[in-house]
């Protein structure tokens, strides 16, 4: 890393040199009439700081990029090639400089290129994504036979190996955590989606929207400190320990309850803009036949809006299942296939963390699971968004 | 004697007084949209009202079915009756109301769901079919007072939306028939249809008002001339003149419709 | 059929009532929703607030030289050589000086009085000497920590049940405390050092502070800033002002969508095995952190400066265009400028969703327990590079320990963090009422 600073010194001060080289020669071929410019003098001046930072700095990370591909180490050839890079921009934008020069054309085909690169970094992160994943998946299928992976019904990992790493456990805590998130958060979010957009008056709707909204905007692990300090011993001292179901405050319930609080604003927003786009004609509509608001909703508003509450519905079960920190301080770390919502049970994204966090070591199969979980995580919520997203932009372009 | 004579003059030019306004004023917010409005609409007849936009005629209009109690800021003053019955008394529900007097919208609305269930909705809400053949028997009738009944028979379970834009229209009035009302209120019906369609409905209302009381809204003065036999003229929220069709369209009384009607305001 | 419309026939009547009962779910769903947040705040509070307050002891401490520095040359390195342990002692003896002067009189062994100091008391008044020298042979006043349970006592965690039943302490150790407290040496004052001091260890929560994950959090929200303020305009320009309408156009806008609703923790996974397993870089490191946060608020600062640009009308470009300016300076004269505030407000939502992220950052190690301030720049480990933890994996850190008295620490710090993305929205909220423009 420390062979960086040198080029990168030498950028900022050939840039700087550069631009006011540029700007002086500019105005001297002009003979000091800026007129018989067909480019300004600053933008010379921009053309020759750009010509000389962005191929040197594009060489780094390529260079950096190849030295770690390769597994050699920084040389001063490397060093030197930057440099020199940067050196014959600057020259060539300074022996460039004429009247006639369209310096601003150059200029911004530089920034052209600044603005597409930077727009394909979204698409080099979805595949860093992938690939940082599907990598160690191999590896680990290579170790461990990807059949027990995804059928077996055990998981109970072990350090000094003959591990039983079965996903479907998991998953099933997963799910299940999810399910009564959702039930939880779908019907409470909708409903109030649909009070604040069709009942509420507007000091009511002043009040609760941004008390919604807040919701919103609370970080996870402050649901997942409420869930392990509030509500996990509440439902454990009222409900599970009265009632025989169990002496555990991590539980489905407890994760599942509090994921529904944090889905509830999520649900709501989004049901609320979908609600929003059917068209008040449709609701005139009805209300001119003689129905009730309620009977207006039930039977022509949300039918109408069902696409869209469906996709925002499916967003919110791709978020409960991607989510982390609520089930990791409020579910539990036992992987389980039980049906009691009051035991204590784990999910993939528990596991990833428990599995990469601590002492790893990417040779054996109980870390590198933690990559074949993420890809399932991944998959499965990627499915879910695409096809929510599908849903909602098909729902949209029907009222526009 | 007297009363011989009464009868005789309803029995000829259809008089039965169905809605009955008296003083009415309408607030939004602040603004006074409609002021100090006195109305007499007849049974069987069509009614027009016209005037420039913005003259306060579809606002009237919605408050024949109460349709302004949806708007928050709305408030109505004055009496209106239908039947006698005033319609803005706290025991009325405004659901049995719209019921009675149904309501045609400027733009065809049909709901997102299949022929069938558009016209059916109304009969369903309401209670007034007690089975299935009773209310496949009036969809089909009102299908067939709505003159729809010939193209959409063999696709009732087709979405409603994607009708024609005239069907369309077609298929709100049939749904607004289904429910069986008494008035009809039409809020420019053909604004967004072609003449061909406009045509089709216009024939469409004249059928109407041998069993309703039609009440439309229009900024078309042809179209009141052909459709209405009473006709009302509003300006700036007032009701100006308010008489028989051909009497407002041949020889007016106040210079305010003529000027309107010859083009000159509006 | 002629029915009056004064009176409500039956079916009206249901249908009112099943109006009545929806218009009820709805306003109850709001209520539960209202509930949701106010119990979830009260808890927080509940239990947090208590972390802005501590318990210190105020001790005359004589510092005997034959202890601290029996060379007497106030050499460093020897007396350095004189250890926490060494320091115990002496505070020990000034908390017995104090009771005996406040007449207090106990059967507490003079072990366990010891225990009612922190054991952090002793590294604090070293730290103290060595930074002066001077003080070896006098009495000087200290106010030191008082131990986890003492403090929790006055907080009200700690009762005289619960004492009867713990190691750690006894109803005796309470008793002396609260006759200290009556005489004014014990008091339970604000405690600044709770944003100051990094973390501490299992034994010691009365010491633990949010110095070092504030630091944390600091520099992971400047590499945020700097890195993903520019590349999402500058990406949200390509797409909105320059890209054709294409394929490769329409699947970086399906992907920037994806990518807005991929978990969290599948960043992390990205970052440990890139930035980490593949670049190398420092494992804890707030270059990691940030880099990985960069990445995942991304999508919410190109989604949001998308909006902007798009609410700019194109009257505006085509005036720019019309006298003469190229297509690029009529964005960044023009359209840019006028977006500014969307774009800004949406940066700061963006940096709060990264300021309380969790997840990704346990995966490339900021879970380490780090009692070092890092530094912005060190020449071995680079810019940002040295290990760190950061607000919100500090919480998560604090929930793992086993001492109850963490649990206040934790709700502490996130408080703490509440009130930075408190200030960080209100001042996008203020942003956006101040500028916004309607065209």
């Amino acid at each position: 890393m420390q062979s960086l600073t040198l080029p990168f010194i030498a950028i900022a001060g050939l840039a700087v040199l550069g631009y006011f080289l540029a700007k002086s020669r500019a105005l001297q071929v002009s003979g000091g009439d800026i007129r018989k410019l067909v480019s300004l003098p600053s933008q010379h001046a921009l053309n020759a700081v750009l010509a000389t930072i962005v191929p040197a700095v594009a060489a780094i990370f390529l260079i950096s990029l190849y030295v770690r591909l390769t597994d050699g180490t920084g040389s001063w050839f490397f060093q030197f090639v930057v440099i020199g890079l940067a050196v014959t921009g600057l020259a060539l934008s300074l022996i460039g400089i004429k009247t006639e020069t369209r310096a601003r054309t150059f200029a911004e085909r530089w920034i052209l290129g600044l603005l597409i690169f930077a727009s394909t970094i979204a698409i080099l992160t979805t595949i860093g994504i992938v690939f940082s994943m599907l990598f160690e998946t191999f590896n680990f299928f290579g170790q461990y036979d990807w059949r027990d992976f995804f059928f077996s019904t055990n998981w109970s990992p072990n350090f000094r190996g003959n591990s039983d790493l079965g996903i479907i456990p998991l998953l099933w805590g997963t799910l299940y955590i999810s399910f009564i998130a959702l039930a939880f958060a779908v019907p409470v979010g909708l409903f109030a989606a649909i009070y604040l957009s069709e009942y509420a008056g507007p000091r009511m709707r002043a009040v609760a929207k941004p008390a919604i909204e807040v919701l919103a905007g609370i970080p996870t692990i402050v649901y997942g400190l409420f869930a392990l300090i509030t509500v996990g011993p509440f439902l454990r001292d009222y409900f599970a320990a009265p009632m025989g179901f169990g002496q555990s405050a991590s539980s489905v319930m407890t994760a599942g309850l509090v994921m529904g609080v944090m889905l509830i604003p999520f649900v709501s927003s989004l049901s609320d803009d979908i609600i929003n786009a059917v068209p008040q004609a449709m609701r005139d509509g009805s209300l001119g036949l003689g129905a009730t608001k309620s009977e207006t909703i039930r039977q022509v508003v949300v039918p109408a809006a069902l696409p869209g509450i469906v996709g925002a519905v499916l967003l919110a079960a791709s978020r409960a299942i991607g989510e982390t920190m609520i089930v990791v301080l409020g579910a539990g770390a036992a992987a389980r296939l039980s049906l009691n919502p009051f035991e204590a049970m784990t999910t993939v994204t528990v596991k990833i963390v428990s599995q990469l966090t601590g002492d790893t070591d990417f040779a054996s199969p109980e870390t590198l699971v933690a990559f074949a979980l993420g890809l399932t995580l991944f998959v499965i919520t990627l499915g879910l968004n695409v096809l929510a997203l599908y849903i909602v932009r098909k729902y949209r372009e029907q009222y526009e | 004697m007297e009363d011989m004579y009464h009868a005789d003059r309803a029995m000829s030019t259809q008089q039965d007084i169905k809605i009955k306004a008296d003083k009415v004023q309408v607030y939004y917010a602040d603004n006074h949209a409609i002021k100090d409005v006195d109305v007499e609409i007849a049974d069987k007849t069509v009614t027009a009202f016209i005037g420039p936009s913005g003259c306060g005629k579809s606002t009237f209009l919605r408050c024949l079915n109460r349709m302004n109690d949806t708007i928050d800021i709305c408030r109505v003053e004055g009496d209106i009756t239908i039947d006698g019955e005033d319609i803005y008394d706290p025991k009325v529900d405004p659901v049995q109301l719209r019921a009675k007097v149904g309501m045609v919208f400027q733009k065809p609305n049909p709901f997102p769901k299949s022929i069938y269930d558009n016209v059916a909705y109304g009969p369903k809400i309401h209670g007034l079919a007690r089975n299935k053949a009773e209310l496949d028997e009036i969809v089909e009738k009102s299908l067939r007072k709505a003159a729809l009944w010939n193209e959409a028979k063999d696709r009732l379970t087709a979405p409603g939306t994607g009708l024609s834009g005239g069907q369309q229209q077609r298929l709100c009035i049939a749904r607004a028939i289904a429910t069986a009302p008494e008035v009809l209120l039409m809020d420019e019906p053909c604004s967004a249809l072609d003449p061909i369609a406009t045509a089709q409905v216009e024939e469409l209302i004249d059928e109407l008002r041998q069993s309703y009381s039609v009440v439309i809204v229009t900024h078309s003065m042809q179209q009141a001339a052909r459709v209405s036999q009473k006709t009302a003229f509003f300006h700036l929220g007032n009701l100006v003149e308010y008489d028989d069709t051909d009497k407002i369209f041949t020889n007016p009384e106040d210079s305010r419709t003529e000027s309107y009607i010859s083009g000159r305001i509006g | 059929m002629k029915t009056s419309l004064l009176a409500a026939d039956a079916r009206t009547k249901k249908r009112n009532a099943a109006e009545a009962r929806f218009k009820a779910y709805g306003f109850a769903a709001i209520i539960v929703a209202m509930l949701a947040l106010l119990i979830l705040l009260t808890s927080v509070l509940g239990n947090g607030m208590s972390s802005f307050r501590q318990t210190y002891i105020a001790l005359d401490v004589a510092l005997p030289e034959e202890k601290l520095d029996k060379s007497g040359v106030r050499d460093l390195s020897v007396m350095s050589k004189v250890t926490t342990i060494g320091y115990a002692p002496i505070l020990r003896n000034a908390l017995l000086d104090a009771l005996a002067a406040q007449g207090i009189e106990t059967e507490l062994s003079n072990k366990d009085i010891g225990n009612m100091i922190s054991k952090e008391a002793a590294a604090t008044v070293r730290n103290k000497v060595l930074a002066n020298p001077d003080l070896v042979g006098q009495t000087v006043s200290f106010d030191v920590l008082a131990s986890g349970r003492i403090d929790g006592y006055f907080k009200g965690r700690v009762t005289m049940e619960s004492a009867a039943l713990d190691g750690n302490t006894s109803p005796e150790a309470l008793m002396i405390a609260q006759a200290l407290a009556d005489a004014g040496v014990m008091e339970t004052k604000f405690n600044w050092n709770f944003f100051v001091w990094p973390d501490a260890s299992d034994q010691r929560p009365e010491a633990a502070g949010l110095g070092v994950a504030i630091l944390g959090s600091l520099y992971m929200m400047i590499v945020v800033l700097v890195l993903a303020l520019p590349i999402g305009v500058a990406s949200s320009i390509y797409l909105e002002e320059f890209a054709p309408k294409n394929r490769w156009t329409d699947l970086i806008e399906v992907n920037i969508s994806n990518l807005a609703a991929v978990p969290s923790i599948v960043y992390g996974i990205l970052g440990l095995a890139i930035f980490i397993n593949f670049m190398e870089f420092n494992q804890s490191s707030p270059l990691v952190g940030g880099l990985v946060l960069t990445l995942m608020t991304l999508p919410t600062i190109i989604i949001s400066t998308r909006a902007a640009l798009k609410s700019v009308p194109p009257s505006i470009r085509d005036a720019a265009l019309g006298v003469g300016a190229s297509k690029m300076q009529s964005v960044f004269h023009h359209v840019l400028p006028l977006a500014a505030p969307g774009i800004l407000t949406g940066t700061i939502i963006g940096l709060a969703q990264a300021l309380g992220e969790t997840a990704p950052l346990l995966l490339i190690g900021m879970v380490a327990f780090v009692r070092e301030y890092p530094a912005a720049y060190t020449p071995e480990s680079g810019l940002f590079g040295e290990a760190s933890t950061a607000l919100p994996v500090q919480v998560f850190n604090w929930t793992q320990r086993s001492d109850p008295a963490f649990v206040e620490r934790a709700s502490g710090a996130i408080i703490t963090l509440l009130v930075f993305l408190l200030i960080m929205n209100a001042v996008a909220i203020y942003l956006r009422r101040r500028f916004e423009r309607r065209w």
